[in-house]
């Protein structure tokens, strides 16, 4: 028996959106991907939160549970309850799985350098982590599928090309709400659902106790001023405390190098990305 | 006379992005269906023999009228009508977004898009060129069709010159991102619930057959959603293809209601294109800036409709130093004068005097 979403998550009216439908663009979405690239699978990295859990449930959803590898990465200072919900899912799906420790890679690196701040490990283990998928992307032979979502992209709570890399991300315009919604209804296990998001990088780390705001009036926040275009006056006159909408003005602008392809020099006639412009996927793109 | 029934079919499908061949192969089959099924009309999408996110891929599939795979796509249309589109380059080199009528084994008529969005999701205007012409076409099927590409019809003038120019049966053919998910909207996507609106007042307004074909699959990161509707000339919706799902559905329909409706409501009749034509060529003027702008601040700039605060010694620069406007000098029209008086009198003073002015030098 699922419990109803009220008593699991707090979910904004004005975000919430129709899951039917959400689901349904997802799936065609995906397929398109494969089908555009000319691969037939999907690789992932299933960190036990619910944005790689309901990537997971996605990707089954599109292409079946036999074309999904999910790898689970943990570090030594993992949470045991991450790995225990990572498998929840696989046993969930029914998906392959394989669990690759990036404990020795990361300290190997770090052995000579003790005094590494929490935040270049972090960033080192989202890229082990990325460098780890790409290759099992070869071995698998599988498309990278992204599962960062909306908020985090904007206030730029990523680490630019590790946990951010991937060939596609299906989940990326979907705030941590509206992820939560359609995790409710796709059936991603409860206690993934009700757990604090945590980038899990050191112990009992929580996204929300980090940046100091709930997802559920970030979420708000952003949708108001980014997607409905409202002022800062008139987010304000919403009922936002004008403090925290321009510290989270300042940390969308701070990351816009991170949602963008890194700019090249322009010197000669044609210039990719800014006047050689073809659809990622094109003719002549496909594998074999 | 007396009209058949009308079997038209809507060729919902998902088109390979830039592969031509595969979807002329894909719009040949589907024809052939489509005849066997008995239908008299067969729509296909908005680029649906190219896909939609070209980009610079337009200039590499792009076709020429007389180019022979649209001529071995007529051939397929013998005692049928079809709606295909492509891009469309012209003798002069430009590439447009086309429409093509096909009967009988012939090209009847070609649209070219009027209007190309390049906003929010769009950059069509990047790439393409607008077309400059809009005009009804006689059909095999006994009734005008107009044919139109999806913004097209987000331009109010498009359906209503359309059934003006002799339509019965209005044509778009689309290729509709779907976006806005909220859980508001009547089916749960914001595209669709503004295109139902849209094609049903058209239908009433113009008291026509509303015809629209919107595409499904995925380009890139969107992500068509199909809904391709029949709507009858009273606004009624007659079909409603499924959203996001591949198909060739067939919607029955009589013709004869077309007269029935404009007998009944007879809208096309109180049209009154001549008023209309009056209104917009004084509408155009002043734009412009040939006319005095009733709605523009008094003592703007013709052409502007914003005046500075304060009268200016030079004009912006949109009229010679002699005929600026100085009321400033003259005292006539002094600021606080033309605030009391009625803004446009106030302009036509001013105009007078500078007029008076100018002749004294």
């Amino acid at each position: 028996m699922t419990a109803p979403q009220a008593e699991l998550f707090d979910l904004p009216v004005e975000l919430a959106i129709d899951t039917a439908v959400a689901r349904r663009v997802i799936a065609q979405f995906i397929q398109g991907q494969l089908r555009q690239a000319g691969f037939e699978r999907l690789v992932l990295g299933l960190s036990g939160g619910i944005d790689s859990a309901l990537v997971a449930f996605l990707s089954t959803e599109a292409i079946g549970a036999e074309r999904l590898l999910c790898v689970l990465m943990p570090y030594r200072t993992s949470s045991e309850a991450s790995l225990v919900d990572a498998r929840s899912v696989v046993d969930a799906l029914g998906c392959a799985s394989e669990v690759v420790e990036i404990s020795p890679m990361v300290d190997a690196y770090f052995a000579a350098d003790p005094d590494a701040t929490p935040l270049r490990r972090g960033n080192f283990m989202a890229r082990q982590r990325m460098a780890v998928l790409y290759d099992r992307s070869v071995t698998w032979g599988g498309l990278v599928v992204g599962t960062g979502n909306k908020t985090e992209s904007l206030i730029g709570y990523t680490t630019l090309f590790g946990d951010s890399a991937c060939a596609f991300n299906p989940i990326g315009d979907l705030y941590k709400s509206q992820v939560r919604q359609v995790s409710l209804d796709i059936g991603v296990p409860e206690a993934i659902i009700r757990k604090a998001p945590s980038a899990d990088l050191w112990p009992g780390q929580t996204d929300e106790a980090e940046a100091g705001f709930s997802y559920p009036a970030l979420d708000r926040l952003l949708f108001w001023r980014i997607d409905k275009r409202r002022s800062v006056d008139e987010v304000v006159a919403l009922g936002f405390d004008r403090a925290l909408v321009e510290r989270i003005d300042r940390m969308v602008a701070g990351a816009e190098f991170k949602r963008q392809v890194p700019p090249i020099a322009k010197l000669g006639p044609r210039t990719a990305g800014v006047d050689y412009l073809y659809p990622r996927r094109r003719p002549g793109s496909t594998r074999g | 006379m007396t009209l058949p029934p009308l079997r038209i079919a809507l060729a919902q499908i998902a088109p390979r992005l830039g592969l031509f061949d595969e979807n002329l192969a894909v719009h040949r089959d589907l024809l052939r269906q489509a005849r066997a099924d008995g239908a008299g009309l067969v729509v296909f999408p908005e680029l649906g023999l190219t896909g939609y996110l070209l980009q610079d891929l337009a200039s590499e599939v792009a076709i020429r009228l007389d180019d022979p795979r649209l001529a071995s796509l007529a051939a397929e249309t013998d005692g049928l009508s079809a709606v295909v589109s492509f891009v469309e380059e012209s003798g002069d080199h430009r590439l447009f977004i086309a429409a093509a009528l096909l009967e009988d084994g012939e090209i009847r008529h070609v649209h070219r898009k009027l209007f190309l969005p390049t906003y929010g999701l769009f950059d069509e205007r990047r790439f393409f060129a607008a077309g400059d012409v809009l005009r009804a076409t006689p059909s095999r099927l006994g009734v005008g069709l107009g044919l139109a590409v999806c913004e097209d019809f987000w331009h109010l003038a498009v359906p209503e010159l359309l059934a003006l120019d002799g339509a019965q049966m209005l044509i778009n053919v689309s290729s509709s991102p779907g976006r806005d998910l909220a859980a508001t909207n009547e089916v749960g996507l914001g595209t669709a619930t503004s295109w139902q609106t849209l094609i049903r007042t058209y239908a009433q307004l113009t008291t026509s057959f509303v015809v629209f074909c919107n595409r499904v699959g995925v380009d890139e990161s969107i992500s068509f959603w199909g809904g391709s509707e029949v709507i009858a000339p009273s606004g009624e919706a007659l079909f409603t293809a499924p959203l996001f799902e591949e198909g060739l559905f067939s919607v029955d329909v009589s013709l004869a209601d077309v007269r029935r409706e404009r007998v009944t409501l007879p809208l096309l009749r109180d049209e009154r294109p001549e008023w209309a034509v009056r209104e917009l060529t004084r509408i155009v003027a002043e734009r412009g800036g040939l006319a005095h702008d009733s709605t523009a601040d008094g003592w703007a700039e013709p052409g502007l409709d914003v005046a500075p605060g304060e009268r200016l010694e030079r004009p912006i620069g949109f009229r010679p130093k002699d005929a600026r406007r100085d009321g400033a000098e003259d005292g006539a029209a002094e600021p606080a004068a033309a605030a009391a008086a009625d803004a446009a009198d106030a302009a036509d003073a001013a105009d007078a005097a500078k007029a008076a002015k100018a002749a004294e030098r």
